[in-house]
């Protein structure tokens, strides 16, 4: 069964699921590195990413290129009310973030379900084709979503790096008392953290209903692998997001080829357990004293 | 003033009361409904439900009906039983305990009906469940008063599977691939057995309900040369899935779903790549009574896929009113004597329906009508082959 | 003070023991044994929540009970006095083996942590059909003993086992017990330094609680006479945590309201399950977010507004005592 063509295979499908994983981890770890709430929604947003797109897509025709960004950055300056109904009331407060939110996650999960009904909806593949590397296949929506994937991780970590705002989240990640005696404004700081939280789980959303499918439900997986991923990684970090989308996209793909579905899933549960145990902190986080 | 609204009341209640005196008796029978209206379950619960009420309004709306020398109009009373035992048992009692209900149709998945006929037996109330598990109606209850509503691979499994080995003589080992829940685990294994006994191979793997990325599955299931994929236990929207990551990882072979309602969905899902797609079904929406269907149900609910447990529920709606009927009386077991006589009932939906079990189960209380094999053509399903109880 | 409160337990009783002959209505008699089941279960998970861990797996270890106990008595035909002992003992001896272990993580990763021990359970459960009936479960569990079957006879059973369940913690909390537990959670370091023995304490406590939910699952199972993976997944454990978080996480009398509430509130709703989903979140996200004390702060500070000032001062000790205690430990 090890032969080149299945291991390329599989390197392939790693990168794919990896991508994806990396995506929906980001916003739900800078959310807890900077704020300190645990997004119990965040799947949610996903959700409403997905069928952002998958209304414009299909009732307004517009072309998905267009679609894409204005259906992502219309679910994040909308969630901006949900920030200032909801979230505001949890910063600092983790516990209670947690709790909180999981009911938030109920409303707009059942929400949805009243307004769009339960069944599974298709956005149309943005192509059908598939390129041949060798013997190994690589379709090309797949493609495509590891491309958008990869810049708006470049593109995050340019925000970050190089922009006042950026210095302020990392300031205000850092500490947030000396942070506010420099001059940072916190209120606003988390305002910007939270919508680009928000747009990249929309964003990610919409490509995860692109390639497999929409439903009131879509936001539940997105949320577990999130999770799984920012344990394996750090919570805060946002270079353990990145290491840890691609340690479990590589798992499941490598594992679930060679091992089959339940060695892969225990497998990855397994090893997140043993990880809390003698590194709750993560692979790249730091412990807090 | 007082005296005015006094008379007017007065007014009001004479006009009623010779309003009741002067409609003929008419009385209101309760139609217990169960599904799972919350969790992963939920498109097949609101399915039941839809089904029922369009068949209650549309029953309603003609004047109800006679039994016993009385007429009836119907309610429906629907509890959520979140697809678990304990879900099923707790609907259940409060229908029969607190809203003295005679008749109970649903629940759809095996735990919940488990629990529910646990209830209903002892109580002699008529139940008409779904669920694949042979226990619902294989156990030692003496005298039981429940019915299974919809065939299970059990019955259609072996003449679809010898349909397979005549028509495709190519295929030789078959990939299942199914969750792990109860659907698939009560499905996978008997479809195993059923494949193997024809003398196909088979390459089963179970995987965790919820993941959408089957690509690794399929690999693994590639590199093992199977000539073919079955999806029987899989929910439509995860099976529409599987069959476009399969087309796309460049598998060529047949891709079959023996039982599993919900081809529509899964075309719609998959698009192109579900061309070839070959579907058991029972229901087609390009019947008479499918095109009558269609309307009321987008109608009522908007458009979408309408999931196949619709049409079912619909249909028992009417088998139970009949035997009513023909009971004429609402005593439960004169109308479960009924339900038992009613091999060649038609309501135009299945066509005649049967019990069978007997030689399986040990009751003949597994409803059974036509069912055919559809490939998929154009987007389309186009029927290859009918196959008669 | 203790008069009235006498006074308030005999009337407690009568209502308690009494009801069940105002009605002969069995779903009632069924709503009755659910609340006392569930209490056990909320109670004891109160006394882990007390020691300043939320655990998202404590219907795993009912799971524990239940199979246990299901398994010892179906297929071994022991009585179930038995399975019973075998079920408490199996999900006892499982505490205190991971015990030791996760209970040296800080709040937010036991949570994680307790989540995914959780999903282990239940997966497990699913994988090994061969003894547990995977997805599907077992069928046809005997009850107890065969004068069990009707449901008013149960709710008196059960009840029973709630008042010996929820009775144990409730001594456990107002004894010496009690008190390093509190100490534990405002402050683990202080606790350790005062020479209360942390860890093992912490073990002692979940192994204490996970007994009593396996105790539960073995009379749930019997009374259900069903058991199966779904009953004991992660939602379910939340919806105990629910329990503890609307009623208040600060008193026992918190859980008690909290099972009542969170058990008739869906069986009244039963109809309208998408409604009830948004309310519940929104009970939740409301709670968490403006009333961390629950439904007992809320009658606190009702009972302040309507007495006035008299109890001003008392209330507004109570409140602040209540401020701080609602979060266990919040890093």
């Amino acid at each position: 069964m090890f032969n080149a063509t299945i291991l390329g295979q599989v390197f392939v499908n790693g990168v794919s699921l990896s991508a994806i994983y990396i995506l929906v981890a980001l916003g739900f770890t800078l959310l807890f590195g900077i704020m300190r709430v645990v997004n119990f929604a965040h799947g949610e947003f996903a959700m409403l990413g997905a069928f952002a797109l998958f209304h414009l897509i299909k009732d307004y025709h517009w072309p998905w290129l267009i679609a894409l960004p204005v259906g992502v950055v219309g679910v994040a300056l909308a969630s901006l009310v949900l920030e200032w109904l909801v979230f505001r009331w949890f910063y600092q407060r983790m516990f209670e973030s947690m709790i909180g939110l999981l009911g938030l996650n109920m409303m707009i999960m059942f929400g949805a379900v009243l307004l769009w009904d339960v069944h599974e909806r298709n956005i149309p593949s943005v192509s059908s084709e598939v390129l041949m590397l060798g013997d190994i296949i690589v379709p090309v929506d797949r493609l495509i979503v590891v491309i958008i994937a990869l810049a708006a991780l470049a593109g995050f970590y340019l925000f970050i790096r190089y922009t006042r705002a950026g210095l302020a989240m990392r300031a205000a990640a850092q500490d947030l008392e000396i942070a506010e005696t420099q001059g940072v404004n916190t209120r606003r700081t988390y305002k910007v953290a939270f919508f680009v939280a928000i747009l990249l789980a929309a964003l990610a959303g919409a490509l995860w209903g692109q390639i497999y499918a929409v439903s009131p439900f879509l936001g539940e997986r997105p949320l577990l692998m999130a999770f799984v991923v920012v344990i394996l990684g750090g919570m805060g970090s946002i270079p353990g997001a990145a290491l840890g989308g691609v340690l479990l996209g590589f798992t499941e793909s490598f594992v679930g080829t060679f091992y089959g579905a339940a060695a892969s899933a225990f497998l990855s549960f397994g090893v997140v357990i043993l990880l809390l145990v003698v590194r709750p902190w993560g692979i790249l986080g730091t412990p807090e004293t | 003033m007082h005296r005015k609204w006094l008379s007017a009341a007065l007014v009001g209640a004479a006009f009623m009361v010779a309003g009741a005196t002067v409609a003929p008796a008419q009385e209101t029978l309760k139609i217990g409904g169960i599904g799972p209206l919350s969790g992963g379950g939920t498109a097949w619960g609101l399915a039941a439900q839809r089904g029922m009420e369009i068949a209650i309004e549309e029953i309603n709306a003609g004047g109800g009906f006679k039994s016993g020398g009385k007429t009836y109009k119907l309610e429906l009373l629907m509890y959520d039983d979140q697809y678990t035992g304990a879900g099923g048992k707790a609907a259940a009692e409060r229908l029969v305990n607190q809203d003295n209900v005679k008749f109970i149709v649903g629940p759809v998945g095996s735990p919940p009906a488990l629990g529910v006929i646990s209830v209903t037996n002892p109580a002699k109330v008529v139940a008409l469940t779904n669920g694949y598990a042979p226990q619902i109606l294989k156990n030692d209850t003496k005298d039981p008063y429940n019915f299974r509503i919809y065939p299970t691979n059990i019955e259609f499994g072996p003449p679809l599977i010898k349909w397979l080995k005549d028509n495709a003589p190519e295929v030789k080992k078959v990939a299942m691939l199914a969750p792990n829940d109860a659907v698939g685990q009560s499905v996978a294994g008997a479809l195993a057995a059923d494949y193997r006994k024809q003398g196909f191979e088979v390459e089963l793997e179970l995987f965790e309900r919820g993941i959408k990325e089957f690509t690794p599955l399929i690999l693994r299931m590639m590199a093992k040369k199977v000539d073919a994929f079955e999806f029987d236990g899989n929910s439509p929207g995860d099976a529409g899935l599987m069959l476009k990551q399969i087309r796309q990882a460049g598998f060529k072979g047949k891709v079959i779903q023996v039982g599993g309602p919900g081809s529509d969905e899964i075309i719609e899902i998959a698009g192109p790549a579900a061309e070839g797609f070959l579907s058991y079904g029972v229901f087609d929406w390009d019947t008479p009574a499918g095109k009558k269907l269609r309307p009321i149900y987008e109608k009522k609910y908007g458009k979408g896929i309408i999931n196949q447990f619709m049409p079912a529920f619909y249909h028992t709606v009417f088998l139970l009113v009949d035997a009513i009927k023909r009971a004429d009386s609402v005593d439960t077991t004169k109308v479960r004597d009924a339900l038992d006589a009613m091999n060649g009932f038609d309501a135009g939906i299945y066509g005649p329906v049967k019990w069978t079990g007997k030689d399986f189960y040990g009751v003949n209380r597994q409803l059974m009508f036509t069912y055919y094999l559809a490939e998929v053509k154009g987007g389309k399903l186009v029927t290859k082959a009918k196959f008669q109880p | 003070m203790s008069v009235n409160k006498r006074i308030l337990a005999v009337v407690a009783a009568i209502v308690l023991l009494g009801w069940p002959w105002l009605t002969e209505d069995k779903f009632l008699h069924h709503i009755g044994v659910l609340i006392c089941l569930t209490s056990i279960a909320a109670c004891s998970l109160h006394l882990i929540i007390r020691t300043g861990h939320v655990s998202l797996c404590h219907t795993a270890f009912m799971a524990f009970g239940a199979y246990g106990s299901v398994i010892v008595v179906m297929q071994l035909g022991m009585p179930w006095p038995v399975g019973l002992i075998a079920g408490t003992a199996l999900a006892a001896a499982v505490a205190a083996v991971i015990g030791p272990i996760v209970l040296r993580l800080t709040g937010k990763y036991f949570v994680l942590i307790t989540f995914l021990m959780g999903e282990v359970v239940r997966m497990a459960i699913i994988e090994n059909s061969w003894l547990t009936g995977g997805s599907n479960g077992i069928f046809n569990v005997p009850p107890p003993y065969p004068f069990l079957l009707s449901n008013r006879a149960y709710y008196y059973f059960a009840l029973g086992f709630a008042v010996f369940g929820v009775g144990l913690c409730a001594r456990l909390l107002t004894s010496e017990f009690g008190r390093a537990m509190d100490a534990i959670r405002e402050g683990e370091r202080l606790a350790e330094c005062s020479g209360v023995p942390v860890i093992r304490f912490k073990v002692m406590v979940f192994v204490i609680a996970c007994a009593l939910a396996g105790m539960t699952g073995s009379l749930q199972a019997h009374y259900i006479k069903f058991v199966g993976p779904e009953a004991y997944s992660g939602f379910q454990s939340l919806n105990l945590v629910v329990m503890n978080v609307i009623g208040g996480m600060t008193s026992l009398i918190g859980a008690l309201l909290g099972t009542v509430f969170m058990v008739t509130l869906p069986e009244l709703l039963r109809g309208y399950v998408n409604l009830q989903q948004i309310m519940f979140g929104a009970i939740l996200f409301a709670t968490m977010a403006f009333l961390p004390g629950g439904l007992v702060e809320l009658g606190r500070r009702l009972r302040k507004l309507l007495w006035g000032r008299r109890e001003d001062a008392a209330a507004a000790e109570a409140g602040a005592r209540a401020g701080t205690r609602a979060s266990p430990q919040a890093s």
